[in-house]
């Protein structure tokens, strides 16, 4: 029993630093100002792969819809930033 | 063993409680060109990912930025995060774009939500699509 939970223990910690390496890769633990609308592209990158995958299973239209979703609503953002970034451009004081 | 113990009754004493004063660096960059800052303490949440401390003054800022956390501060693995949650802070990312709300203001609210949605995205995707086990 204790060995199970030093396991499971250490499979959580091996989870946790798997995350915090594959985040900090990708530049998204913190991200810099300037680099939203890039890392916005990069995430939204990573739903179409997967949707791509699902589409080809067939199957799990839950997971489909909610990755879906996830890609609209990364798009509406992306599109915020890049109509502020034009806004700023366009102002006389940039 | 005496570190053990320092660790220890500095994680026992974790999370400040409201109302205490916290440093934390304003930004991840040169501790030199951004020296440590004092605020009072309004809140301690739970992000997507990672527990954000909400101050007084309405700044937001993530754990890992706060003084005397715990290292490696816990993380929730994406399974933790319901769909009601996710969902919650699809539209509440969605509402602060439509108010006008620019998420390039750091430590702002709209900035830690999407810090947290971009991560937790990641995460989730990254997962799923390289033959874990919810992806079935």
């Amino acid at each position: 029993m204790a060995e199970n939970e030093t396991v499971s223990g250490s499979d959580k910690e091996n989870d946790d630093q798997r995350a915090r390496k594959a985040l900090s890769e990708a530049g998204l633990v913190e991200i810099r100002l300037e680099e939203f609308a890039q890392r916005i592209r990069d995430v939204k990158s990573l739903i179409m792969v997967r949707l791509r995958e699902l589409i080809d299973i067939g199957n799990n239209i839950k997971e489909r819809e909610s990755a879906a979703y996830s890609l609209g609503t990364l798009k509406v953002l992306e599109l915020k930033l890049l109509a502020q970034d034009s806004q700023r451009s366009d102002s006389p004081e940039s | 063993m005496n570190l053990l113990a320092k660790q220890i009754r500095a994680e026992a004493n974790w999370p400040p409680e409201k109302g205490e004063a916290v440093s934390f660096t304003s930004s991840t960059s040169s501790a030199v060109l951004n020296p440590p800052e004092t605020a009072v303490l309004k809140e301690v949440r739970w992000g997507l990912v990672w527990r954000d401390f909400v101050l007084e003054d309405g700044r937001v800022i993530p754990e890992h930025r706060v003084a005397g956390c715990p290292q490696p501060q816990a993380w929730r693995n994406v399974s933790e995060v319901t769909e009601a949650e996710r969902q919650e802070c699809e539209e509440r990312l969605v509402s602060m774009a439509g108010a006008g709300m620019d998420p390039r203001k750091r430590d702002q609210p709209f900035w830690t939500d999407l810090n947290q949605y971009l991560a937790y995205t990641y995460l989730r995707f990254k997962q799923t699509g390289n033959g874990h086990p919810d992806a079935e």
